[in-house]
């Protein structure tokens, strides 16, 4: 058998290292603490405790506020840039894409470093400002807000959403958008009508990726968000790598934020179809 | 409509502007000579590079991060490959269900992935480590191989493997004298990515590499400590290497496709 020959490599890899370890997550989430130690003891409390905590309500609730803001955020300012590139710049489309995923190499935790640089107290904006006269003393708030959150996450994640965009509107002719021009369609009518649902997928794709990467994100809310900013990220990483330790805790809250997030994530998806239906 | 064409070029300039103002600021402090990281810059200095390279734990972390990019970028260009080529062969019901199946390491979290895989690991009594830090990007790649290859096979024409076998070739022959050279450009392109990730991810290696050394894990430990301008140098270094990287592989690529 050849194909499973091809096949089977991979679907061995994925069942002991994707399936298995995802299951013990979860057989986790369901055991017991004794003092410092996971007793395989069966048990809801540390998903009666993950709910019943305001702390922990909190900061999964921001987590999926700051996904969701940051998606809201990058989809439409990625639609924008590629429709842009698609039909006003077609000749220099590719290579305007190129140099958008190429500030990818950077860096992830380099680029998060360097908005630390731009945004920190006597980082390079404050300085500008100040020379400029603008202020009299450095801004505080440009660092450890929720603002700096968004835009250090919004700028790590614009060149994943322009790809599966631009992606999805290269096979639409430029004929099918000028067509609907002739035709005298304004241009809220030509994006609404024509090219938004033409490439959706790409535009589904996008806001996911970007949500799910913003939300689970613990970086970010760690470097540029401050003690004020903390995701649940940040807490499930402390249940695994932290002092005091809970990893059936962390477990439960890994979870919970994955079912969170894929509800946002399905409510967000259906919409289009919802609206239509409404029309 | 000059006005028009003012905002889109205006748009498209603020965008790139904003996606390449951290990639400045880390060049320009890269060579700044003073350590403060604030403006205005005053006097160039390659110190920070020297300090970068002299420093025994950043080759350490360069080398490590050479292997697990190599073992990541050939495993999972290899076994996705090898799984984008099975795919084509079963029926469109089937094949549709593997190719969302083997996308799906993509959309957990690697957060979730990153401890997942610590906490098997543990169970199994497998070490922190290297090994477990590739095995967590391989995983982490596997779906963005798959992907890119599974586009590229979707127009791949068959009927020649068929000529080429019904004209005697060996198996291995027709590997070698012609899918290889048909799937060059996308393969190349994959295993760049897998490459690029690789040398990027953090969190999953972070969960799984114990106490060895990659840039980021590194970089995560220098950051957390403080402002240090290495960082920069050595972001810098890194960059400047993935770029040119790229674009011989685009030559290189363009020349034989």
């Amino acid at each position: 058998m050849a194909v499973a020959r091809q096949v089977g490599p991979v679907a061995a890899f994925y069942a002991v290292f994707f399936v298995i370890p995802l299951s013990t997550l979860l057989l986790m989430s369901f055991w017991s603490m004794r003092g410092f130690d996971v007793v395989p003891a069966f048990t809801l409390s540390s998903y009666t405790e993950s709910l019943s905590s305001g702390l922990y309500r909190t900061v999964l609730l921001r987590a999926i506020t700051v996904g969701f803001g940051t998606a809201c955020i990058v989809t439409p300012a990625a639609y924008i840039f590629c429709y842009l590139l698609r039909f006003t710049f077609p000749r220099r489309a590719q290579l305007l894409v190129d140099l958008a995923l190429l500030s990818l190499f950077s860096g992830y935790l380099v680029r998060i470093y360097a908005w630390r640089t731009i945004l920190g107290r006597e980082g390079i904006l404050n300085s500008f400002l100040l020379q400029l006269g603008v202020i009299q003393e450095p801004l505080r708030s440009l660092m450890y807000s929720s603002p700096a959150v968004l835009l250090t996450l919004a700028g790590l994640l614009l060149p994943l959403a322009v790809l599966p965009i631009f992606s999805s509107m290269v096979n639409i002719s430029s004929e099918h958008v000028e067509a609907a021009r002739d035709l005298g369609s304004r241009a809220r009518h030509v994006h609404l009508r024509i090219l938004v649902p033409m490439a959706l997928p790409g535009i589904k794709v996008a806001f996911a990726l970007t949500f799910l990467l913003a939300a689970g994100d613990f970086v970010v809310p760690s470097l540029v968000g401050g003690t004020q900013g903390v995701m649940v990220g940040n807490v499930i990483a402390d249940q695994f790598r932290g002092i005091g330790s809970n990893w059936p805790l962390g477990a439960a809250l890994a979870f919970l934020a994955l079912g969170a997030g894929m509800l946002v994530y399905l409510a967000v998806a259906e919409l289009p179809r919802f609206m239509r239906r409404a029309r | 409509m000059i006005g028009r064409g003012m905002l889109a070029r205006g748009y498209v300039a603020a965008v790139l502007f904003y996606l390449f103002a951290p990639v400045a600021v880390t060049v320009l402090f890269s060579f700044a000579a003073s350590p403060r990281l604030s403006l205005p810059v005053d006097g160039l200095t390659l110190q920070w590079y020297q300090e970068a390279f002299s420093e025994p734990l950043f080759l350490d972390a360069l080398r490590n991060s050479v292997i697990l990019a190599v073992v990541t970028a050939l495993v999972a260009g290899t076994l996705g490959t090898l799984f984008s080529f099975g795919l084509l062969q079963l029926q469109r019901r089937t094949r549709n269900l593997l190719l969302t199946a083997g996308l799906l390491p993509a959309a957990i979290p690697a957060l979730v992935l990153g401890i997942a895989l610590a906490l098997f690991f543990r169970e199994f009594g497998w070490l922190p480590g290297l090994r477990n830090a590739a095995i967590g990007q391989i995983l982490a790649g596997l779906p963005y191989v798959i992907l890119t290859m599974h586009a590229r096979l979707e127009t791949f024409d068959f009927t020649v493997l068929e000529a080429a076998r019904d004209l005697g070739a060996t198996p291995w022959r027709t590997f070698r004298d012609i899918t290889f050279p048909l799937i060059r450009p996308s393969l190349l392109g994959a295993v760049l990515l897998t490459t690029a990730l690789s040398l990027d991810e953090f969190v999953i290696t972070w969960f799984n590499v114990g106490s060895r050394q990659t840039l980021p894990v590194l970089i995560w430990g220098l950051m957390r400590r403080g402002i240090d301008p290495a960082i920069n140098a050595l972001a810098t270094a890194v960059f400047f290497s993935l770029t040119a990287l790229v674009l011989l592989a685009r030559l290189f690529g363009r020349r034989s496709a």
